[in-house]
């Protein structure tokens, strides 16, 4: 019974450290037995080996969801529309989507993932979240703790 | 030559970390220009660390770069212990090396794989790739997993290694650990072998230029960590006398410093190391040679990737040589050796992945540095690159833009560029 909450993102880019800082909190508040909160960063293709050997993940990080800051869209990742970079410039620019498409390419068996998408405010330098996006922390991590209790 | 126009303009090269853009204008048939611009932003290492104290130092150069993270480290490391006089212990010398050779392995892999083999399978980058060599693309993750394992293991995690520290390292691996890593190095021989065969396959560019080849060399190893500055013109230097070798300048149109020694510039990187101390390959390196068609003097840039290759072999089988000799000796925790803090100056130097890094930091009685002055290989090879662009350019001027475009391309990235790291100065002043 293995289940991993992965929070992703720069917590140095402003609202861009929301998967960090909920795992901060989530690792405060205890986890639930059998379940991981894993602060993933800005791990690239790292993020692939991140991925393997779950029973289920939850993955939070920053996106462009169309909502107000702080507000969280939750999908899956056939759910999505992809924005991948088109000329993959080097490893250390792997995101999310490039991640999950080397995956598929290469024919990797993955968890069932649930993705939380936090609509962020601000995304320049500087340590913090945006009051908007802090004050959603909590509520936040109580969707993500029900989306692991969820039977697939 | 022939009547040709040609104009290209590459902005923001793929395949190599940083942003730099080739410039091309030919008109009928003269080239105007030719060259690599370096746009990357200026990083101002050397003047923040200033006020720093010296336990400081490795930790904030690590960041120049993240694949190159330990050779900065360790360059930034050796020229603190020097200035104050620190003594490793020998089990802090061979941890050092160990991890030294996981960022050779790690950073190569990375290069060759994914930044160079792509051109030669008509990729632009490695997901495609995917669909058509599913083989190799496994074989070159599993290299890296096992490189970064072996810094994670010996360095506290993959990327800045915050268990270096001055006087040794902070954490000791453990016997099961290392027994456990020399296994999985050991396994990784036939990834090795079937590296060497792939890269010997490759259809490299016939280009030859003469050039000066720089790096450090030892009397009883090949050299990645300290010795002395050696190069292929027959000049032999203490480390302290770097800047006889380095003599930075600035050119208008990049953000970083260029250099030059006994001729208009020189090469730094795998194939100068090769070049200069390829007797001092493990046994099995020199047979990967000899299966690439490499033996020194070898003048064509391209193959600096294939020395790469070279290199992998050599760093596979010293750490397995490492771990025995730790296992041997018996592996314990120890403290970093004790030292005293003083005025002081010290020149750390070691032959990273893209070339010879120096670091040379100067100390008031506090301990807090005063001065810095890091040369970092890229910067050293830009002179060479645009030499290299300059003389290759009229030899391939007859074939389609496109080509010529896609060639130019491949060249700056035999290189291995780390632009990010290159551009790291204090100050410009455009006469």
């Amino acid at each position: 019974m293995q289940y991993a909450i992965i929070g992703l993102g720069n917590p140095l880019r402003g609202d861009d450290g929301v998967g960090p800082h909920l795992v901060e909190l989530l690792q405060r508040r205890g986890l639930p037995e059998g379940v991981t909160a894993i602060d993933g960063g800005t791990g690239g293709i790292g993020l692939l080996e991140l991925l393997a050997g779950w029973e289920r993940v939850v993955l939070v990080d920053a996106a462009e969801v169309g909502c107000a800051p702080g507000q969280f869209v939750r999908f899956t990742p056939d759910q999505a529309r992809w924005d991948e970079t088109q000329d993959m410039a080097s490893l250390h620019q792997a995101g999310l989507a490039e991640v999950l498409a080397l995956a598929r390419a290469l024919q990797r068996p993955l968890p069932p993932m649930v993705i939380f998408g936090v609509q962020p405010e601000r995304l320049d330098w500087g340590e913090g979240l945006s009051p908007a996006v802090e004050a959603a922390l909590p509520a936040l991590a109580d969707a993500v703790l029900a989306a692991i209790d969820e039977q697939p | 030559m022939s009547q040709v126009d040609v104009n290209i303009h590459v902005h923001h090269l793929t395949r190599v970390e940083g942003h730099g853009d080739i410039v091309v204008d030919v008109k009928n048939g003269e080239i105007k220009t030719c060259r690599f611009e370096v746009v990357e932003a200026p990083r101002f290492f050397e003047a923040f660390v200033r006020g720093r104290p010296y336990s400081e130092l490795s930790h904030i150069t690590s960041r120049i770069c993240g694949i190159c993270s330990v050779g900065h480290s360790t360059a930034s490391l050796e020229a603190t212990e020097k200035a104050l006089g620190v003594q490793l212990t020998e089990q802090a010398r061979l941890l050092r090396k160990l991890i030294f050779h996981g960022e050779i392995i790690d950073s190569h892999v990375l290069h060759t794989y994914y930044l160079v083999a792509p051109d030669f399978f008509g990729a632009h980058s490695v997901i495609p790739l995917v669909e058509t060599h599913r083989d190799v693309v496994l074989r070159a993750l599993r290299i890296k997993k096992l490189s970064g394992d072996l810094c994670a293991m010996v360095g506290g995690r993959h990327t800045h290694p915050c268990a270096m520290t001055v006087g040794g390292f902070t954490h000791t691996p453990g016997e099961k650990e290392l027994r456990a890593m020399q296994a999985r190095l050991i396994e990784a021989r036939a990834d090795m072998d079937e590296t060497v065969a792939l890269f010997a396959t490759l259809p490299w560019p016939a280009f030859e230029r003469e050039t000066e080849y720089v790096s450090l060399s030892k009397p009883d190893e090949y050299a990645f960590i300290g010795g002395q500055i050696k190069t292929t013109d027959g000049f032999i230097y203490p480390i302290e006398e770097y800047q006889k070798v380095t003599n930075e300048w600035c050119v208008p149109f990049s953000t970083a410093k260029w250099a030059r020694h006994n001729r208009e510039s020189y090469m730094v990187g795998a194939l100068a190391r090769f070049n200069n101390n390829y007797e001092q390959l493990h046994p099995r390196a020199k047979e990967a040679a000899a299966k690439l068609g490499m033996k020194p003097l070898v003048t064509n840039p391209f193959l600096n990737s294939a020395a790469q290759v070279i290199e992998m072999v050599h760093s596979v089988e010293d750490s397995i040589r490492i771990i025995d000799e730790l296992l041997t000796r018996g592996v314990k925790p120890e403290a970093p050796a004790p030292h005293q803090v003083k005025a002081c100056e010290g020149v750390g130097s070691c032959d990273v992945p893209r070339g010879i890094l120096f670091h040379h930091y100067v100390y008031d009685d506090n301990g807090i540095c005063v001065r810095a002055n890091c040369i970092i290989p890229t910067n050293q090879n830009w002179a060479n690159v645009n030499a290299d662009m300059q003389a290759f350019l009229p030899q391939i001027l007859d074939r389609p833009q496109d080509e010529i475009r896609h060639l130019l391309e491949m060249l700056v990235r035999a290189y291995d560029p780390c632009i990010s790291c290159s551009t790291h100065f204090l100050n410009v002043t455009f006469v």
